[in-house]
């Protein structure tokens, strides 16, 4: 007889191991929750059709202008057949390119995602190039809300995101030649973005790049180098002591053989074991290693 | 196969619970501020008469502030997790296994991963093989 029913699998332990999230992903997971993440009105597409409306329209109308003008004052003569072409011509051509220009955007829109997430902020977008922008928030340097007439017209605003970015960049997008990298349009309440960016970067960030510097007063940086001389003239008279060479005859391994292992040239080890040389603590941590010992054993300041 | 490696510290916790200022501690051992700034984010490799002297301030063994971590924990923790899944997906691995190479250690390395999936999981992280681990050598 054959048995009936569902025949029990017994998990493997590798399975058990992948059912408990892993803590990264754990860790992932919750930044996940506390970032914002958010995309463009689609008003965006229709504040960019009536721009290309009025600008296709003031184009299409001063070629037609100049066409009459021109016969009416007799520059030239325009037959009134010819007349009727260039309208059809002229107006369909504005009309396609108004239209391409309102499918690109709002493919644009549809495309444009932004996510403020604990360590930079993200964003994708693009129609045919797809651009995904990060910008730590380190680099970050001010935050404008801009809101044109044609943002009021459609009561949406736009955040510009300024950053500490190349010299040219910067010299360019201040003439407003170049967008910045952080140019989120088309927003109905851009000062949420605005707090979540600020409590982000108060929250998280710690101190950005080259602030360091920013804290020290001139006075102070002198008194600290004035005392950071001397305290390094009073150790010239410290030594390194070392067991190098006891630990490694210990463990049976020759010179040549350490170094290989550790990486650096046999005259390293052996200035090392002569105490003539300071080493990184990467390189002591390495020798450790090998050695099978903890620092304080392989090496003592006196 | 073994983790690349870097030095990173817990100088700050420990100087935190002493409450001693950063200007402070880097008087006594006689370095400048931005030496002890960038010890305590770890992008700087000390010298080991350095250690000692922060040792013997901090009154705690130098393996306990200065800890070896392997490079590719910090570059994971960077990644968010749509890019991790995406990085998983190039490696053919799932995102629980991408996700323990932060923990593991040097040993289980070698018998959990194969070393052509480390070398793809270094191409998906934009990385070069040789920055993340390193072999070992033959006796």
């Amino acid at each position: 007889m054959k048995s009936i029913g569902r025949k029990l699998i017994p998990l493997d332990k590798n399975d058990f191991k992948n059912l408990t999230l892993n803590k990264l992903v754990k860790k992932k997971m919750s930044e996940e929750k506390n970032s914002y993440e958010g995309s463009i009105s689609s008003s965006y597409k229709n504040k960019e059709l009536l721009k290309s409306i009025l600008v296709l329209g003031v184009i299409s109308t001063v070629i037609i202008s100049m066409a009459i003008a021109g016969t009416f004052l007799s520059w030239w003569i325009t037959p009134i057949e010819w007349m009727y072409l260039m309208f059809i011509i002229v107006y369909g051509v504005c009309g396609a390119i108004i239209l391409i220009v309102y499918i690109y955007n709002s493919a644009y829109a549809r495309n444009f995602t932004y996510k403020i997430s604990e360590n930079h902020i993200i964003i994708k977008h693009g129609v045919l190039t797809k651009i995904v922008a990060t910008i730590p928030y380190s680099r970050i340097q001010n935050i404008n809300i801009v809101n044109g007439v044609f943002d009021r017209m459609f009561k949406t605003f736009t955040v510009k995101i300024e950053t500490a970015g190349s010299s040219a960049a910067a010299a360019s997008a201040q003439k407003g030649i170049v967008r910045p990298e952080g140019y989120i349009p088309g927003l109905k309440d851009p000062y949420i973005i605005e707090k979540k960016i600020k409590e982000m970067m108060t929250k998280y960030s710690a101190v950005p790049s080259g602030l360091e510097d920013k804290i020290f007063k001139p006075e102070e940086l002198a008194f600290d180098n004035f005392i950071s001389y001397i305290l390094s003239k009073m150790r010239e008279g410290e030594k390194l002591m070392t067991s190098i060479t006891e630990l490694r005859e210990k463990a049976n391994i020759s010179a040549a053989a350490l170094a290989e292992k550790v990486g650096v040239p046999l005259q390293t080890i052996n200035y090392l074991a002569e105490g003539r040389y300071n080493p990184s603590l990467a390189l002591a941590y390495k020798i450790a290693e090998v050695l099978q010992c903890k620092i304080e054993d392989l090496f003592k300041l006196v | 196969m073994k983790f690349k490696k870097k030095i990173a510290s817990r100088i700050k916790q420990f100087r935190e619970e002493l409450e001693l200022p950063q200007l402070e501690l880097a008087k006594l051992v006689g370095v400048s501020r931005q030496t002890i700034y960038y010890l305590e984010r770890g992008s700087y490799n000390p010298s080991l008469t350095i250690s000692f002297k922060i040792s013997e301030i901090l009154k705690k063994p130098i393996n306990d502030i200065f800890y070896q971590e392997p490079v590719i924990k910090d570059i994971l923790e960077g990644k968010s997790l749509a890019e991790l899944r995406e990085i998983a997906e190039i490696a053919g691995i799932n995102l629980e296994k991408l996700a323990s190479l932060s923990e593991i250690d040097d040993e289980e390395l070698t018998k959990e991963f194969r070393e052509d999936t480390l070398i793809k999981i270094a191409l998906g992280l934009g990385v070069d093989f040789k920055e993340l681990f390193e072999k070992e050598v033959e006796n």
